[in-house]
């Protein structure tokens, strides 16, 4: 008796794992596609809205989904709080809010690039970087949705038979 | 005889699990792991094997020698 809620446990544990991992791969995806949406509507804002960037970065937070909206939120606080550059605020609420997503390091690069651009330039000049952030992380979703359609099944898979593997190798 | 069919059944499902590993493994293009798991099973499998026929050849031993 003890010994199939044993295996019971193993089983439950393993899989488990596996959709953790398999989770972590699509939520990268979701969260590259809301940061381009994001941007996009941040042209948006910048070029016909004529809006303030902290005005502009609380609105868009307030219109996304949980863990991007964050650096939005951060940034616009830090705009109002500290007499700091937009570069500088940028950088701050990235380090903050980027452990809680699921970007990986190519993201953040991108991201901090996109940041030393921002608040220099004219309308013309910020909508060409925009853009240019827009592309990358377009490339980054590519290669990200490629990776979760290849290994999101196996991740779920390989937890379970782990599991029956182990089992049987204890039994 | 009980024993024995249960070390059947064993390796029976080890074979099962190990050949179902190695697929998925290479659908998802993972050639070098899939190797890997095929060693890793075979050498336990080998393992229990070896006990197993250990254990025979004692038996024979002692049977016809008489003096085990």
């Amino acid at each position: 008796m003890i010994k199939i809620i044993g295996a019971i446990c193993i089983i439950i544990a393993t899989s488990w794992i596996g959709f953790e991992a398999s989770k972590a791969l699509s939520e990268r995806t979701r969260q590259l596609r809301i940061l381009r949406s994001a941007l996009q509507s941040l042209e948006a804002e910048i070029m016909y809205g004529h809006a303030p960037l902290h005005e502009a970065s609380r609105r868009i937070a307030k219109q996304i989904s949980r863990p991007v909206s964050e650096i939005f939120d951060y940034f616009a606080m830090n705009l109002i709080k500290a007499d700091t550059t937009a570069s500088d605020a940028w950088n701050k609420a990235l380090e903050v809010v980027w452990k809680r997503t699921a970007f990986k390091t190519t993201e953040l690069e991108i991201l901090k690039q996109f940041g030393e651009t921002l608040g220099k330039h004219d309308l013309m000049q910020q909508q060409k970087q925009i853009r240019l952030a827009l592309t990358h992380l377009e490339r980054e979703e590519d290669e990200a949705r490629e990776k979760q359609a290849s290994y999101g099944k196996m991740f779920r898979n390989l937890g379970f038979l782990i599991g029956l593997f182990i089992i049987i190798l204890l039994m | 005889m009980g024993i024995d069919v249960d070390v059947i059944f064993k390796i029976a499902g080890v074979g099962i699990i190990v050949a179902f590993l190695v697929t998925i493994l290479d659908q998802a293009g993972k050639k070098e792991y899939s190797q890997w798991v095929v060693l890793i099973g075979f050498i336990y499998i080998l393992f229990q094997v070896a006990t197993i026929v250990n254990d025979l050849f004692q038996k024979i031993k002692s049977v016809f020698y008489f003096n085990g």
